[in-house]
């Protein structure tokens, strides 16, 4: 095996080297990649320029109406009009959330729909989902939509077992005879390849995309088939080397450069049964999938879908930009998904109670002398999140100090010292070492002391914190 | 007047129960008199409020010895008139 070692001598510096150029604080981190990647295809070496991805119109589509809702109780139509609308202003009318998806079935679904279509949002765009069966198309046409989703389950599990087609020439024959129903009535189709991480790719799935192509020659291009590949059952790998049908990239390049589906027509829509649903979806994008499925907080059938706003995140780190999309929405969503009684885990990230949260008094001290030690991004500026500090026995002068900052709404050169916050830092630690306390301790709890411990500086900048809150 | 040194050993057993007896010139705070953390934080601010000074944070918890706290309030009380 030949030596790859090399010398690495100390380049020594009186100046940090903070690596601004990737690590911009008002930005999340930039995804930057320094050559292509190369996966093995049937044995040949295939290369992809993942640099492509900063000009590329990648995208995001939501599905929070949809799988999103078959995992709770439904929404009532004013609750879906009111996250149409946050998703309307998320997206800052940049295009990235392109589209949304509803079911058609009851009279609330298509009350909803024509709720959401009158806020007048160009995105996201509003399309459909139905089952491929010839009854379900009338719903379609009934509510004037110009896209809609179709479930062509493409396993053997599905096509056998739940479906009880009888040969899977059967099925498609079944499924395209919906398709050209879409056509015949002006409606683009997009197919939803349920399952396909578990089925025999070679055998129908891509002999069967194949003829959606050829049904889509003659059709103007915003009426050509779509394809969205449904990682259902959440086994998808984006590992290279990893194996068809489960491996992500190889599924992608197959579906694009070999069947011919171009990536603005490709969609990804993942399941977390194995964690791997981000990363998935991300992945999905690097190979040449356009479209990245998606939900609120990653909510949706079993362990859920791709978080939106995971993707969010994503795509701003891969454009080194903003692109005009509002990520402060992104916590006044949350806040509305609660208060509608939808949970949130307070270590979920990017919106959970404790996502940037220290309770470490050493996390703290680094967080006092400088925020960007321990908080991601500037998350006060792109979630209206300043970090914060959960008060504990763990939490020291320096996690105190740093409360009490943040309560008066102190920074930088007008920050109070922890030495003056001595007195609360006592009563915060008698009550672990004095009084047996086992839990943390509350915000109400810390203003009261600090009201009455520190009652200069409590009437001195409480007045000035409130004004700045409100 | 007390010395500061007198001072300064009145408020470390204070803030430490300790004897100040037992309180040598020569002692670190955490090593040989056990301040913790929010200790050495009390003993800061109690060091400020017994001489009538503004102590810079980050130096004043460096000091680490009796004797050193001793030197450094008695420059800081120069520099902040206060006389000792």
């Amino acid at each position: 095996m030949s030596d790859r070692r090399k010398s690495y001598p100390l380049v020594d510096s009186t100046q940090p080297n903070l690596l601004e150029d990737m690590f911009d604080y008002g930005l999340p981190p930039k995804i930057c990649f320094d050559g292509p990647i190369v996966e093995y295809v049937d044995g040949q070496p295939i290369e992809f320029d993942p640099r492509a991805l900063k000009t590329r119109d990648i995208f995001i589509t939501d599905t929070t109406f949809r799988d999103g809702q078959q995992a709770r109780p439904p929404y009532t139509v004013d609750q879906m009009v009111r996250i149409y609308d946050l998703l309307g202003q998320l997206d800052g009318s940049s295009g990235v959330i392109r589209q949304t998806e509803f079911f058609l079935y009851t009279h609330n679904d298509r009350l909803a729909l024509d709720r959401c279509r009158e806020l007048g949002h160009r995105y996201p765009e509003c399309t459909g989902w139905i089952r491929a069966v010839e009854g379900d198309f009338e719903l379609v046409k009934q509510v004037g939509l110009k896209e809609t989703g179709l479930l062509t389950s493409c396993s053997d599990y599905h096509i056998f077992e739940k479906l009880k087609f009888k040969s899977r020439q059967q099925c498609m024959d079944a499924y395209c005879k919906v398709v050209d129903e879409a056509y015949e009535n002006g409606v683009r189709p997009r197919c939803h390849l349920e399952d396909i991480t578990r089925a025999d790719l070679e055998g129908f799935v891509f002999p069967f995309v194949e003829r959606l192509m050829r049904m889509s020659e003659q059709a103007p291009e915003p009426m050509k088939v779509k394809v969205r590949m449904c990682d259902t059952m959440g086994f998808g790998l984006s590992f290279p080397g990893a194996a068809l049908p489960r491996s992500v990239p190889k599924l992608i390049y197959k579906m694009n450069q070999e069947v011919g589906v171009p990536s603005h027509r490709l969609e990804w829509h993942g399941h977390n049964d194995f964690h791997k649903v981000h990363i998935n979806g991300a992945t999905a994008w690097l190979y040449g999938c356009d479209a990245l499925n998606s939900t609120l907080f990653g909510y949706g059938e079993r362990t859920g879908n791709p978080p939106l706003e995971g993707a969010i995140f994503e795509y701003i780190g891969i454009k080194h930009d903003l692109c005009g999309i509002r990520t402060e929405v992104i916590t006044e969503l949350a806040a509305y998904m609660q208060s509608i009684g939808f949970p949130i885990a307070e270590n979920y990230p990017f919106v959970g109670r404790n996502f940037n949260t220290t309770r470490a008094g050493i996390h703290a001290g680094g967080l006092r002398q400088d925020e960007r030690i321990y908080n991601i991004f500037d998350t006060t500026k792109l979630l209206k999140r300043p970090p914060r500090v959960a008060i504990t026995d763990k939490s020291g002068a320096d996690g105190v100090a740093l409360w009490v900052n943040e309560c008066f709404g102190l920074d930088g050169q007008h920050r109070i010292s922890k030495i003056k916050c001595h007195k609360v830092c006592r009563w915060v630690m008698d009550q672990y070492e004095k009084h047996g306390r086992m839990s943390a301790i509350s915000d109400d709890e810390m203003e009261a002391k600090v009201k009455e411990l520190m009652p200069e500086f409590w009437n001195k900048h409480k007045g000035v914190a409130q004004a700045a809150k409100s | 007047m007390a010395s500061v040194q007198e001072r300064v050993i009145a408020v470390t057993a204070r803030v430490l129960q300790l004897d100040p007896k037992e309180i040598k010139v020569e002692d670190h705070f955490t090593t040989d008199l056990g301040a913790e953390s929010v200790q050495s934080v009390e003993l800061v601010a109690n060091f400020e409020e017994e001489f009538g000074i503004e102590m810079d944070e980050d130096a004043a918890l460096s000091v680490e010895s009796v004797g050193d706290a001793v030197k450094f309030i008695t420059e800081v009380c120069k520099q902040q008139g206060v006389p000792v």
